[in-house]
Formats: C-alpha cells, sequence, structure tokens
C-alpha cells in the first residue's frame, strides 16, 4: 500500500510516516505542492494524504492535478484551517475523507481503512479473533457460528477500532474521541469508556473467553493477537 | 415619512396656501386696478376736451349757452361744463351721487376748474361706479381659472420632477441599504445619476460596505491562520506522544505520557473554543436553517446518552408544542443546548432528574427551559457564569469554564436571551429566549 503525504511540516510528516510505516504501509513524503506533483506523476500512489496549507500553492490546486494524474488514488484532506467551505470544497473536488488537525494517528489509520473497504472492497471484512467472527460489513460479531452477540452501536465501534489497532495500547482518550467526535468530552477520568467494555467483555464471555482483550493499567485498552 | 411624501406634501399644501392668498386678494386687486385704470381714462377724456377747446375755442361745446351737458344712452358717463364759482375748487377725481333725471347714480367724478378768455369754468367727467367694476367677476373667474390651472399643471409637473430626482436615492435605499446583507461579499455596481450629491452618498457607501467586508475578510483570515498556527504543533506533540505510546515502555513511562495527553487534550478543548467563540463574534456562521426543537433536544441527548446513563440521571423532554424555530444556524444552536445539558449532567447529584420544557405561546417569543436537581450555583457566582474562564467551585471532573461562555456567545449571536435560576442544593434552571415565536410542525 502506497501513501504519499504531502505536508509542510516536517517534523508531523515523520511522525505520520513512522506510524503508517509500522502499520505496514509504505510512505512517500512531499513538503510543498511542486514535490507533491512531481511525485504524483512519477508514482502510482494508493492513498494521498493532503495538507491544505501548502507554502506555494493551495492544497485543493493539487488536488485537482492529483485526480487528473493518479485518479486510483484515495485522498484524505488533513486541514489545521477549520474552515467549513474548505471542508466542502476539498470533497466537491473528489477528496474522500476531510480530517481537522488535530487529529490522533489511529483516527487516520481508521479513516483510511474506512476509505480502502468503501472505495475498493479492498480489506477483508471479517476478523477472527479468539472464537469470535466480527463481521465490519454488517456490524456483528457471532462465536463459533451461532447466533450474533446483540452490541450496541457505540460497543461495536469501540471493539472494532480496538480492533483495528490491534496489539497496540489505544487510550480512553483516544477511543472517546472516535465515538464522540469533536464532542467528546473533556472528563476523561470519567468511566464510561470502562462501562462499555465492561459490558461488551460481559456479553462476550457468556459465549468464549475474552482473555484477549486486554486492560493497559493507566492508559486504556489493548487487542492482543 | 418618505422625503419623497414630504416633498410632494410641502409643494402641494405650498402651493394651495399660495391660491387661497391670491383668491382671498383677487377682488381686491381687480377692483383696484379697475379704478386706477378709470382713473386715468378719466384724466385721458379731460385732455382731449382740452385739446378740443384749445383748438376750437369753448364755444366749441357751450355753442352760445352758458353751460354744455351730455350722458351717454345709459347714463354711464357724463360731461359737464359750467361756469366756476368765485371760490376756487381744488381739482379732484372723488366718488360722488348725482341725481341724473330722477335717477340717484353713483359716478367717478374727475373736476378740474380753469380759466379761458378771463371765465371760470369747471369741467367735470364721470363714469357710473357700475360700469367701471363690470368687467371685475368675468375677470376674477377667469383667472381663477388660469390659475386652478396652473397650479394643477406646476403639481403634477413637480410631483413627476420630483419622483425623478429622488430615483436614484430610493436605489441607494432599496439596494445599498436593505438588500445588502452583512458581510457584503456581492455589492452592486455603482448607481448611474447626474446627482452629485447622490453619487457622492453612494460612492461613500459602497466604499464603507467594501471596508467592512475587507475588515471581515481580515478577521476571517486572521482565524484561520490563527487555527493553523495553533493546531499544527498541537497535532505534531499529540503524534509524538501516540507514536511514543505504542513503544514498549516502562509503566511508570507510560502514565507519565497519558498525563501529558492530557493536558495536550485540554490545550486542544480551550484553543477549539476560543476559535469557536472568535469565528462566532466573527459572524462565520449563516443563520438560514430552521429546524423542530424536539428533534434538536433528541440529538443532543443521544449525544450525551452514555453520561446519563453514568450518572443515572432521568432525562424528560416536555416538548408538546411541536415547535419550529427559523433563521437560526443549527449546529451552533445543537452546540447551545448541548452545553446547556452537558452542564445540567455534569453538575447533577446522582440519580437526578434533567428536564427540557417549553413555553410556546401564540404571540409570545418562544422559551425553552432546561432545569436540573442539581447542586445549583450560588447566587454571588450567578452574574459571572457568562465570562470566559470563570468557574463557580473547583471539582475534580470539571471543564475549562468555556462552554457557558460559548452558549452565551451563541445566544448572542442569534438574538437570543439567555437567563439563569439558582437555588443552591436544588438546581438550576437555564431559559433560552428567542427572538420571535416558534411555527408549528405541519
Amino acid at each position: 500500500m502506497k501513501v504519499l503525504i504531502v505536508e509542510d511540516e516536517r517534523s508531523m510528516a515523520a511522525e505520520i510516516e513512522a506510524f503508517l510505516t509500522k502499520a505496514q504501509y509504505s510512505c512517500d513524503l512531499a513538503f510543498t505542492a511542486r514535490e507533491g506533483l512531481e511525485k504524483i506523476e512519477d508514482n502510482a500512489y494508493n492513498f494521498i494524504l493532503l495538507d491544505l496549507g501548502l507554502p506555494d500553492k493551495d492544497g485543493l490546486m493539487l488536488l485537482k492535478e492529483a485526480r487528473k494524474s493518479c485518479p486510483d488514488a484515495a485522498c484524505i484532506i488533513l486541514s489545521a484551517r477549520g474552515q467549513l467551505e474548505d471542508r466542502i470544497k476539498g470533497l466537491d473536488l473528489g477528496a474522500d475523507d476531510y480530517l481537522p488537525k488535530p487529529f490522533s494517528l489511529l483516527e487516520l489509520q481508521a479513516r483510511m481503512q474506512a476509505v480502502l473497504r468503501r472505495k475498493f472492497g479492498m480489506q477483508d471484512a471479517t476478523i477472527v479473533i479468539g472464537d469470535f467472527k466480527v463481521d465490519l460489513q454488517k456490524r456483528t460479531v457471532s462465536c463459533n457460528d451461532e447466533a450474533d452477540i446483540a452490541l450496541s452501536k457505540k460497543e461495536f465501534d469501540l471493539l472494532s477500532y480496538l480492533l483495528l489497532h490491534k496489539n497496540r495500547p489505544v487510550t480512553r482518550m483516544q477511543l472517546s474521541e472516535h465515538i464522540w467526535g469533536g464532542f467528546a468530552d473533556d472528563d476523561y477520568d470519567s468511566n464510561y469508556i470502562d462501562v462499555h467494555i465492561k459490558n461488551i467483555r460481559k456479553k462476550l464471555s457468556a459465549r468464549a473467553p475474552v482473555d484477549w482483550l486486554q486492560t493497559v493499567r493507566s492508559v486504556g485498552y489493548k487487542v492482543k493477537i | 415619512m418618505k422625503l419623497f411624501t414630504k416633498l410632494t406634501l410641502f409643494i402641494t399644501l405650498s402651493k394651495l396656501a399660495i391660491v387661497a392668498l391670491f383668491v382671498w386678494l383677487l377682488p381686491f386687486l381687480v377692483n383696484r386696478i379697475a379704478f386706477q385704470y378709470n382713473d386715468y381714462y378719466l384724466k385721458m377724456q379731460k385732455k382731449k376736451v382740452l385739446q378740443v377747446i384749445g383748438k376750437s375755442g369753448i364755444d366749441a361745446y357751450l355753442q352760445g349757452e352758458p353751460s354744455y351737458g351730455s350722458y351717454t344712452m345709459l347714463k354711464e358717463e357724463y360731461i359737464s361744463l359750467e361756469p366756476a364759482g368765485k371760490i376756487p375748487v381744488p381739482d379732484t377725481i372723488t366718488t360722488q351721487q348725482r341725481v341724473v333725471e330722477g335717477d340717484t347714480l353713483t359716478y367717478r367724478v374727475l373736476s378740474y376748474t380753469f380759466r379761458d378768455h378771463q371765465h371760470s369754468y369747471m369741467l367735470e367727467i364721470g363714469k357710473t361706479t357700475a360700469s367701471i367694476g363690470q368687467y371685475n367677476q368675468p375677470l376674477q373667474r377667469v383667472a381663477l381659472y388660469v390659475l386652478i390651472a396652473l397650479i394643477v399643471s406646476t403639481i403634477v409637473l413637480d410631483f413627476i420632477y420630483t419622483r425623478l430626482l429622488l430615483r436614484p436615492l430610493s436605489a441607494i435605499i432599496h439596494k445599498r441599504l436593505q438588500q445588502a446583507k452583512f458581510p457584503f461579499k456581492e455589492i452592486p455596481p455603482p448607481l448611474q445619476t447626474t446627482t452629485t450629491d447622490f453619487r457622492y452618498l453612494d460612492d461613500a457607501l459602497t466604499a464603507l460596505m467594501g471596508q467592512v467586508r475587507e475588515a471581515f475578510e481580515k478577521e476571517r483570515e486572521f482565524t484561520a491562520n490563527a487555527s493553523h498556527e495553533l493546531m499544527t504543533p498541537i497535532g505534531i506533540l499529540q503524534h509524538k506522544m501516540e507514536n511514543l505510546l505504542i513503544e514498549e515502555l516502562p509503566e511508570a513511562t507510560e502514565k507519565r505520557i497519558m498525563d501529558m495527553m492530557k493536558t495536550l487534550q485540554r490545550l486542544k478543548k480551550i484553543v477549539h473554543s476560543l476559535l469557536l467563540i472568535s469565528r462566532i463574534e466573527n459572524n462565520q456562521f449563516p443563520l438560514s436553517d430552521s429546524f423542530a426543537v424536539s428533534g434538536l433536544v433528541t440529538e443532543v441527548r443521544e449525544e450525551l446518552e452514555h453520561r446519563l446513563l453514568e450518572q443515572q440521571l432521568s432525562f424528560r423532554m416536555q416538548l408538546p408544542g411541536k415547535a419550529v424555530l427559523t433563521s437560526l444556524n443549527h449546529d451552533l444552536i445543537f452546540q447551545l443546548v448541548y452545553n446547556l445539558l452537558n452542564n445540567a449532567i455534569r453538575y447533577n447529584k446522582p440519580g437526578g432528574a434533567i428536564i427540557v420544557s417549553e413555553t410556546n405561546l401564540p404571540g409570545k417569543p418562544y422559551q425553552l427551559h432546561i432545569r436540573d436537581t442539581g447542586i445549583g450555583i450560588p447566587k454571588e457566582a450567578l452574574g459571572s457564569i457568562f465570562q470566559r474562564f470563570k468557574k463557580v467551585e473547583k471539582k475534580e471532573n470539571e471543564g475549562y469554564g468555556l462552554g457557558l461562555s460559548i452558549a452565551h456567545t451563541i445566544a448572542k449571536y442569534h438574538d437570543i436571551e439567555i437567563s439563569v435560576a439558582s437555588t443552591p442544593g436544588e438546581g438550576t434552571v437555564f431559559t433560552l429566549t428567542f427572538p420571535g415565536e416558534a411555527q408549528r410542525l405541519p
């Protein structure tokens, strides 16, 4: 999976690159729109992560060019300008998603997965974990081909987010931001994430052990495979 | 009253006043002119008589008789020439009664004494006053008709011309003031007029609107830039910490990173809130949405469901009116209600209640009440709860003091009055009074 990161903040680009490389993406960096254009012309990317505030040209211009020379690439706009118009314009110009800065890297990966699934149907929509089978497309969890386990929408979202980031600790904050987005509250010490996790464990352990869903002390939770 | 109406009224009334004055003066004037002309006529007659006498001698009239007198057929005029007495009589033109063949008539009489061959004669030329004023009536009538015709036509002309003259002004009022909407994104083309005053007014207004728009754009750019400049470093820090957490670290280190992330999260929230307030204050949110109140409250409630559950709070929504509000920004009102409900949850007691109700009377502004059974707000703090970074009492699970400030900014932006009543220990009611009455869901 080839990703082009167009971002003028070098240290941010480097962090995104480090994170995505660990998640098995191969990354190219471009710090200006001109560099970005050159790279788009020379390489076939699956993904373009595009910052709008570039020093030499507006990112939206680059998006137009990318649509022409790299029509298959999925594109997510990363912007800190926070203008609603940018978002609408970007999506109009063919971007697949829009992520306002500052964003969580875990959220970025989740969005990328979602875009890939939506656009190319590439990802295997079923994840097998322990004795459980999670269907991300149908949003169901089943155990040993028995009837589906009824999880609430938020419980399923939490579970799939943890599964997506398997073998990594995910903080309560990251979970809360993913589920509640911009309306995530300031009270991160509060235990409503824990309440949801407790419910998930209760519902799943009725069928089979859930030792793969671990609590990481003082941080959050982790799915260990 | 509009300028055009005022001008038209003034023109009409002033002309009518002048006409009235003229009509009132007319008989007097006509009479006076007739008399003056008549006196002149008498003098001319006298001159003619004296010329005849000078040429042909006084006998041309007297023909041997001591005196001479002559009337016109209807006794309208007469002339008499008779010897004058010893006492000299001054020359006059007076109005006098004369008895002519039994009839008493009023004449305007010119008396003139002159000498001819050692004899004094008195010449009298008279004309009946009735015949002097005989044309007065028809003259007055004609003058009146002509005057009325003139007045009417000038009023019509004035009316048309004033209208034409003031047309650019109404165009300025309509296009520049009534139609133009802040922040004046589209400025209509300059006005076509030869009146320099209007040209100046139009140019000045256009320039002013341009300045306002420029200032608005600058503010907007500033917020966008500030947002970018603040959010980018926060993002970099966040990414660095997230990448750190992925590595296998001692638990103590992980905990410290978590603490750093929490602090960063707090910073992010504050910056977000301040930028939101600044964007609202720069009018960057269009007020063009309409929505049902109950729908909105339900949306907010769903968003907060987990927190209601966590605190075991009961939630009652008493909105039977199917009220629909218009000319609002949905996202902002959502945020407003969210912040108030969030507050109602945060400062509630476990097992408490939250009640959302309305006052929806026809002809009265719509009111939404958000009541909680929480810890309440002490009286001395009520005045300052909407100020930025003010807190009632430091509690562990507390926000950053911007929630109510945002609520206040949003309310102000929509002309919504936000008021609060509270009894410490019993609860708080926030009331939103919307600027107009609500419409009903069809």
